[in-house]
């Protein structure tokens, strides 16, 4: 059989879920491929007043956020110790990884010149939190590239670089955590210059620590979101016990959003707050509904021991962080004489690159030892033991790995 | 960002009380500036003006604004244009440094370096940097602040086609004039020069005889708004080295308890004790 006939094959095996997905796909790219033909002006519904729309509301300072959860489950698993959760690892970086490489594609089509984006890194301006997020996530995508090259090594048997990897993963983890506690709260610092535009609900000094906050509940709940349904339409085992310790940490993060959402709005900003009803109410359901309610269901024991409420619960707090970051990108800027909404090119891209990240999660998952590395099987002590080298070379001559460190899932 | 002293920089001093509406600065601005004339059409916008806004074909336009005084209709002006802040908030969060604040006075736009973000135009408080949304690979227009006609000892092009309400001259001079002026004539004026303190001070500098907002002013802090987003962003090196060395460390301990705890298993694996190697994981 040849390659093109294999891959023929391939794909229709697939579900028609995943057809429907590489569809949208496809419909976004035409659909990007237009922006560049026509303008920026001419596809999407940007004008002088509203110069950012969609495209940076959702692929960028939405999705960055939504991606948090490889570096706190990292940072949780690896600084704090909690290793029983390092299942739970790999498919949060695999998450991260996609949705940081979707941001930065995000980011490129919205440039007016994107052959120029390098130029962040020749003109340095570090007064802007625009360079500080785009060197962030150009520094992070590194990162979790290298983190995505483990399962990748691992499918293909490539011993030394696993080798190298494993070295370097301590350093890795801490840096994610550095880099995403700097570019999620940047992206705050974004709004802070958009003062008397942004609405006084939302508009506050300590706009950065809340952003980087609530990506951290995000990132947290995703985990369990996708994890869930990994269990239900992947086929993979039920974590529930795994998700159950994650849940636990669920009420003291938002708890803690909570009470600086509370204190910043009180005590550092001005007036007048609920004159504009639909902000008004916009501002009562995101912290109501996707923030204040989960507090309270991640808080019962009940609801974190059910698999279903748990996920429920999980679900309304990206809920409300997705309308949170609409509520300042968006709405919250928004003149009520001349209102914004996204053009169809826009939209379709948009579904497209969601479409993607999913897309591309399955087949990973589909390829590559993302889920078949459980605690029971990985040597903790190597990553800082030089002298646990000797038997990796010795592997390294008969092709197998000391016991313990069982790569066998992937073959 | 200059925190340089901007009293010596050029301003423009508009005294719109002695505006008659002629329009002579906006099109003195499209000559010198070579920009397209843009379709307009009768009573569109707020007012009588034309075009309806700023765009990337008008750097600078009269808004008309009609009201009652003693019962009879009448018009008042007010010339729009690049406020050319002393510290300019676009140039502030341009990742690539696109603007520059010149120590003549004008806040120019180096086309080369931009990479497109708009962010630019998200930060100006008083939305002046437009965009060229009809092109394929747009760019962001504005005033120039004819920087170079300045640099050759000119003076700026609407200044000069103004019979007498834009002056032109150091900050401090200008500043001084329309200090004088509100003395001289206190019922003539409004007692404000707008632009001394607004958005930390610019080097536009209005004197009205009607409220600015009725004009169509924007309200702005008096605060420089660069100092908005470095209070926060001026953490950023200390953040990232606390978070890197307090997760390091907290890495460190956790690891270390782990080895120890290994190593005294293995210490009794070997007297025969706990054989079995799960454990030790
Ligand atoms: S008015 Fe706007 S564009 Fe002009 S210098 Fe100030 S911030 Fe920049
Ligand atoms: S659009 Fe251009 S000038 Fe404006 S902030 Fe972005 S890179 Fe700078």
């Amino acid at each position: 059989m040849t390659a093109a006939r294999r891959i023929t094959n391939e794909v229709k095996s697939f579900h028609p879920f995943i057809k429907l997905l590489m569809l949208l796909v496809g419909v976004g790219v035409v659909a990007s491929l237009l922006r560049f033909v026509y303008g920026l002006g001419a596809t999407t519904n940007l004008n002088d007043t509203y110069p950012w729309g969609l495209w940076i509301s959702f692929d960028v300072v939405t999705a960055v956020p939504l991606a948090a959860g490889a570096f706190t489950l990292g940072a949780i698993v690896h600084c704090f110790g909690i290793k029983k959760l390092e299942p739970l690892v790999r498919p949060a970086i695999v998450t991260g990884f996609l949705g940081y490489s979707l941001v930065s594609i995000g980011l490129l089509l919205d440039l007016g010149q994107p052959q120029r984006g390098w130029h962040v890194f020749r003109y340095w301006n570090v007064h802007s939190p625009m360079f500080e997020v785009s060197m962030c996530v150009a520094a992070y995508t590194t990162v979790l590239f290298l983190e995505f090259l483990s399962p990748v090594c691992e499918k293909f048997g490539l011993h030394l670089p696993l080798r190298l990897l494993r070295w370097i993963e301590m350093p890795l983890v801490v840096a994610a955590a550095a880099i995403s506690t700097l570019h999620q709260s940047t992206l705050g610092t974004f709004f802070l210059i958009a003062v008397d535009k942004l609405h006084n609900l939302w508009y506050n000094p300590l706009l950065p620590l809340l952003f980087w906050i609530s990506a951290i509940c995000t990132g947290m709940c995703i985990i369990i979101i996708e994890a869930s349904a990994c269990h239900k339409w992947m086929g993979q085992p039920n974590e529930g016990t795994l998700l159950r310790t994650l849940a636990k940490i669920m009420p003291w993060t938002l708890g803690l959003y909570i009470f600086v959402r509370l204190f910043s709005l009180f005590a550092l900003s001005d007036g007048p707050f609920f004159d504009r009803p639909v902000l008004t109410l916009l501002f009562f359901i995101e912290l109501g509904f996707g923030f204040i309610l989960p507090f309270f269901m991640f808080a019962q024991k009940s609801i974190r021991k059910n698999d279903r409420r748990r996920v429920i619960a999980a679900c309304l707090v990206v809920f409300g962080l997705v309308l949170n970051r609409f509520n300042v990108s968006m709405f919250g800027m928004m003149d009520p004489n001349q209102i914004y909404y996204p053009s169809l090119i826009e939209t379709l891209v948009t579904i497209g690159i969601i479409a993607g990240h999913i897309l591309f999660f399955v087949l990973i998952a589909r390829y590559f030892p993302i889920f078949e590395h459980h605690p029971e099987t990985v040597d903790y002590s190597l990553p800082d033991q030089f002298r646990k080298i000797d038997s990796g070379e010795k592997s390294l001559e008969t092709g197998t790995f000391p016991e313990g460190e069982t790569v066998t899932g992937a073959r | 960002m200059s925190k340089a002293d901007t009293s010596k920089n050029n301003a423009f001093l508009i005294d719109m009380t002695k505006c008659t509406g002629c329009r002579g600065c906006q099109v003195a601005c499209k000559q010198w500036n070579q920009l397209e004339a843009e379709e307009t059409e009768f009573f569109s916008g707020e007012g009588y003006q034309n075009p309806p806004a700023m765009s990337e074909y008008t750097f600078t336009r009269i808004k008309f604004r009609d009201y009652q005084k003693n019962g009879q209709n009448e018009f008042a002006f007010y010339k729009e244009m690049c406020m050319h802040c002393n510290e300019p908030a676009c140039a502030s969060v341009c990742p690539v440094g696109a603007f520059e604040k010149t120590a003549e006075g004008p806040v120019i736009y180096k086309a080369e370096r931009c990479i497109g973000c708009r962010f630019c135009m998200i930060a100006c408080p008083f939305g002046v940097p437009k965009y060229e949304w009809s092109k394929g690979l747009p760019l962001v227009k504005k005033c120039t602040g004819c920087y170079s006609r300045i640099k050759e000892g000119l003076q700026p092009a609407c200044a000069t086609a103004c019979a007498m309400a834009i002056g032109y001259g150091p900050r401090d001079e200008m500043i001084k004039l329309a200090e004088q002026r509100l003395a001289r004539y206190p019922d003539r004026y409004i007692n404000k020069v707008y632009g001394k303190e607004e958005a930390g001070g610019t080097s536009v500098i209005y004197l009205t005889s009607l409220p600015f907002d009725e004009l169509g002013f924007k309200a702005v802090t008096l605060r420089p708004l660069p100092g908005y987003t470095w209070q926060a962003l001026r953490l950023v090196p200390g953040v990232f080295l606390s978070v890197g060395g307090g997760l390091s460390a907290f890495s460190w301990i956790t690891h270390r308890r782990d080895r120890l705890k290994n190593e005294k298993q293995a210490e009794l694996a070997e007297q025969g004790s706990v054989p079995s190697k799960e454990e030790q994981e």
